[in-house]
């Protein structure tokens, strides 16, 4: 299937999806006025991508240094579609990047990363990711 | 007379500790604007980072709030759709710590809704308003309110106390809705 790239605007995150080589990067900020318009097409990509079945690994990253609280809905939807693809036998690693001093990203992480049964999570403090 | 005036105006606020006030119809582009002013004159003063986030966070979901809750909209066609909604937005510093300050309009039939929602955080501990927080994560959004409630649990969750808010009678319809949040 196609890659989705979608350039960040001022309120919404870069989607850098390399569907061949099974690496998924949403990178940026979100805070968008209306979060369903931002992560529909996002859902539906991924949807598609993960019901195809392969049992390839895939890398997803979440670089994300702000988001508002429908967004984090979003992003909650998003892991639980993942955790389900990786129940069913896709092998998938998440990555979760925030700044050593960012407290809230970092429990954000956390929070997340506890509903995840199945995708293997990495949190990850990096120094450039402000 | 017009310097003096606008001089007192400007120096009462300077006094209450205001950095900056919004007053009038809101946008999605005054929020991007506004918040972009707040983080940088928070950066020069070398805030640390997580209590910018705070304040930050704090500031778009209040205003967030207003562009979609205010119950004093404009709206019509001038080429394209536009929905502007009323409220104020006032960020400040007393006592050491940032204060966030947002008031709009509400209906008097959302006022009950909204007011068990605040008084039910005012309630909780930080333990418990993070746990409220995943809950409503994992629920789907409740019907009419584009995600009110999880925006409000985000607002107590980065507070330093818990959030402080009223309701002022308009008329029989109509409340003014106020709500000040610490970090």
């Amino acid at each position: 299937m196609n890659n989705l790239k979608i350039a960040a605007t001022e309120r919404s995150p870069e989607v850098d999806f390399d569907f061949e080589r099974g690496v998924l990067v949403l990178r940026g900020e979100s805070y968008p006025e209306d979060a369903s318009a931002i992560f529909g097409p996002i859902f539906s990509a991924l949807e598609t991508f993960l019901a195809e079945g392969e049992k390839r690994e895939v890398k997803m990253d979440f670089d994300l240094t702000y988001f508002n609280s429908s967004s984090a809905k979003a992003l909650m939807n998003m892991f639980q579609m993942l955790d389900h693809a990786a129940a069913a036998g896709t092998k998938i690693t998440v990555s979760w990047f925030f700044a050593p001093d960012d407290d809230t990203m970092k429990e954000f992480g956390e929070d997340f990363s506890e509903d995840l049964k199945h995708v293997i999570f990495n949190l990850v403090a990096v120094e450039d990711a402000a | 007379m017009l310097a003096k005036y606008y001089r007192s105006f400007k120096k009462d606020l300077d006094q209450r500790g205001i950095i900056f006030s919004f007053s009038g119809y809101m946008s999605e582009g005054i929020l991007y604007s506004l918040g972009d002013a707040l983080r940088q004159k928070m950066a020069l003063e070398d805030t640390n980072i997580s209590t910018v986030k705070k304040v930050f966070s704090v500031f778009v979901e209040q205003a967030q709030n207003i562009i979609r809750y205010s119950a004093e909209k404009v709206s019509g066609d001038i080429g394209r759709a536009v929905e502007l909604s009323s409220g104020m937005v006032t960020i400040g510093t007393e006592n050491n710590r940032f204060f966030i300050v947002c008031a709009n309009v509400v209906l008097a039939s959302d006022e009950p809704k909204l007011r068990d929602r605040l008084e039910r955080l005012q309630k909780m501990g930080k333990d418990e308003i993070k746990a409220y927080y995943k809950e409503q994560l994992r629920e789907a959004p409740e019907e009419q309110s584009r995600g009110a409630t999880i925006g409000l649990i985000e607002i107590a969750r980065r507070a330093s106390e818990p959030i402080e808010f009223d309701f002022d009678p308009i008329d029989k319809d109509s409340f003014f809705f106020c709500m000040k949040v610490s970090i």
